[in-house]
């Protein structure tokens, strides 16, 4: 996926064109989804969080300047909007460890048909989900970025307006402490305890 | 946090670490038990994150973003790059143009003389005999008498 090319169809959509904004939608909603999902851990409200985010695209899109990645700028406007409605009391991030039959979790794996293994994706899932719940906001959006859309922390630090230093600490206390939690859920799995 | 070189372990598995500063942490990690055990740890971590599986978007989440795209208001701007398109400008320039001729030619018409009715005409007439008689100084009964029957005082012989 070309980066001028997303640039590109942005301006499009700045000048009313509604099948570009279908073709960017397209291209970035699994990213933006599964963003959202992770910062506020159920897929109703990430789905919510979703369509407002493009909504909010759509609308910027008049005043685009590709002065940055447009990756960049798609995560920029996602992250104020989730801290945003985060913040106004619309959403609550999910902080209690819920039992197996949350349908919360019910996140479809690759090992769905091996019952162990899906019990263990399940509580995965929920640990790291729980893990996630308990960081602070900007750190739950530099863990999020880092993690699961691979941004490089230059990127994530233009998306949160923070200097590198501070998303690599971010990222480093985050890391950590969803580290230490999956540990709990398997005790002995590292070769030696942490005492980090 | 037992070690001033713990932040660079998660950059450092990242790649996210510059050449100088992994070359120390290198060289660091040998000796330090406290950071070989919270490399492990992290490293672990990472390993099971990887593993979760993503998030899909319900099909309908597209359906339902651009119907309330297309509800949305029109912006000005839009509007007025919509009435820019030649099939609009062609027919509304035509319009305006042939209105302007026709403005044109009205108001070069001569004007025609407004013909009265001929009540209005009599009362014209009355009031301009009567100028004549102020002028004159003619006002009382009498004498208005005697101008009234002039006419049939001059035929009598």
């Amino acid at each position: 996926m070309e980066t001028d090319d997303d640039a590109a169809l942005m301006l499009r959509v700045g000048r009313g064109d509604k099948a570009a904004f279908a073709a960017l939608f397209d291209r970035h909603q699994r990213s933006v989804a599964r963003f959202a999902f992770r910062f506020v851990g159920e897929e109703a409200r990430a789905e919510e969080l979703t369509q407002d985010i493009f909504i909010k695209l759509y609308r910027s899109a008049p005043g685009y300047r590709p002065s940055a990645q447009f990756k960049t700028f798609l995560f920029r406007v996602a992250s104020n909007h989730c801290l945003n409605e985060v913040r106004r009391g619309e959403y609550r991030v999910q902080r209690i460890q819920e039992g197996p039959d949350d349908e919360a979790v019910e996140v479809a794996g690759p090992d769905a048909h091996q019952p162990d293994r899906a019990v263990e994706g399940r509580e995965l899932e929920a640990c790291v989900r729980q893990a996630l719940g308990e960081l602070s906001d900007r750190e739950r959006l530099a863990f999020t970025l880092c993690r699961f859309e691979g941004m490089a922390y230059r990127d994530i630090a233009q998306a949160l307006c923070a200097s590198e230093a501070a998303v690599k600490s971010l990222i480093h206390r985050a890391t950590l402490s969803v580290a230490r939690k999956i540990e709990a859920l398997h005790p002995g799995i590292t070769p030696e305890r942490s005492r980090a | 946090m037992s070690c001033s070189f713990e932040q660079d372990l998660t950059a450092s598995l990242d790649q996210e670490l510059p050449a100088l500063e992994a070359a120390r942490l290198a060289a660091h990690l040998p000796t330090c038990p406290d950071c070989r055990a919270t490399e492990a740890l992290l490293r672990t971590g990472l390993q099971a994150v990887a593993t979760l599986p993503a998030f899909e978007p319900s099909s309908a989440l597209r359906r339902a973003l651009l119907a309330q795209v297309d509800a949305l208001p029109t912006s000005l701007g839009a509007r007025l790059r919509a009435l820019l398109r030649p099939w609009v400008l062609v027919p509304v320039g035509g319009g305006l143009a042939a209105g302007l001729v026709v403005t044109l030619l009205v108001l070069q018409r001569p004007h025609a003389p407004e013909l009265s009715p001929p009540a209005q005409l009599e009362l014209a007439m009355n009031f301009d005999v009567v100028d004549n008689y102020e002028v004159l100084g003619i006002d009382s009964p009498e004498d208005l008498d005697v101008v009234e029957h002039l006419q049939e005082l001059e035929k009598t012989p």
